[in-house]
């Protein structure tokens, strides 16, 4: 993890992409115990391009594969694991982006989605498995739920919330 | 895992979590290694390459 995480950051002192924040499944290992995934979502913000744009990512991947990094179907291998960067689709993920917090890995610094915006895309998601990750924030006391629920109310996901709690009750 | 577990990873270091996460990715993609060379014996059949008869169906030829 640590060359995936110092080639992103050179990657973005570089310029090729602005602001980043880890999500998913690696980026709730900062709040919770550790569960098994195969790669890293990196959700990017990409310099000079407008909100609504349509997105390419060839910049990304023209870096990368001259740097030796190969890709491999939707992801691109940087060290040992396969990433996945994301634009922001939505208000809810550039906030997620914009609010990161930092966390360190091995001496090198790096940037985490907070619990609760997490939570929030996962609920918006909405797999199965997004929601056993919530329930396990919500098991683990990892999330401040007013915060949450700022963030919910913000982005119309109370409809949502509601139904999940009733799906759940005992959460 | 139980709760008591849990919270005694969930309060490692980001670090720490990172080396945990990893051991778990090399033996999930060892599994998954594991059963499409498994998948592809079997789908080969009897006329397919050698392989190891107990490999295919757990009983011996």
């Amino acid at each position: 993890m640590k060359e995936t995480l110092e080639t992103i950051n050179r990657m973005q002192a570089d310029g090729v992409i602005g602001q980043y924040a880890i999500g998913g499944a690696v980026g709730a290992t900062l709040y919770l115990d550790p569960v098994a995934t195969l790669d890293v979502d990196v959700f990017v913000m990409l310099p000079g391009v407008d909100r609504g744009r349509i997105v390419s990512l060839t910049p990304i991947y023209e870096y990368l594969t001259k740097s030796g990094c190969q890709i491999k179907g939707e992801y691109i291998v940087i060290g040992s694991w396969p990433v996945q960067f994301l634009p922001p689709g939505n208000l809810l993920e550039e906030e997620a982006v914009y609010q990161a917090v930092q966390a360190e890995v091995r001496d090198i610094q790096t940037w985490v989605m907070t619990a609760e915006h997490l939570v929030a895309i996962a609920l918006q998601t909405g797999r199965a498995k997004d929601h056993s990750r919530i329930l396990q924030f919500l098991e683990r006391n990892a999330v401040d739920l007013n915060k949450l629920s700022n963030i919910l109310t913000r982005h119309s996901l109370t409809s949502k919330w509601a139904n999940f709690k009733k799906r759940y009750p005992n959460e | 895992m139980n709760k008591e577990e849990g919270k005694r990873l969930a309060a490692l270091s980001f670090t720490e979590k990172i080396e945990l996460l990893e051991k778990l990715r090399d033996r999930s993609l060892a599994f998954i290694e594991a059963r499409e060379k498994l998948a592809k014996k079997k789908k080969l059949g009897p006329d397919g390459p050698k392989s190891d008869p107990v490999e295919l169906d757990g009983r011996p030829p």
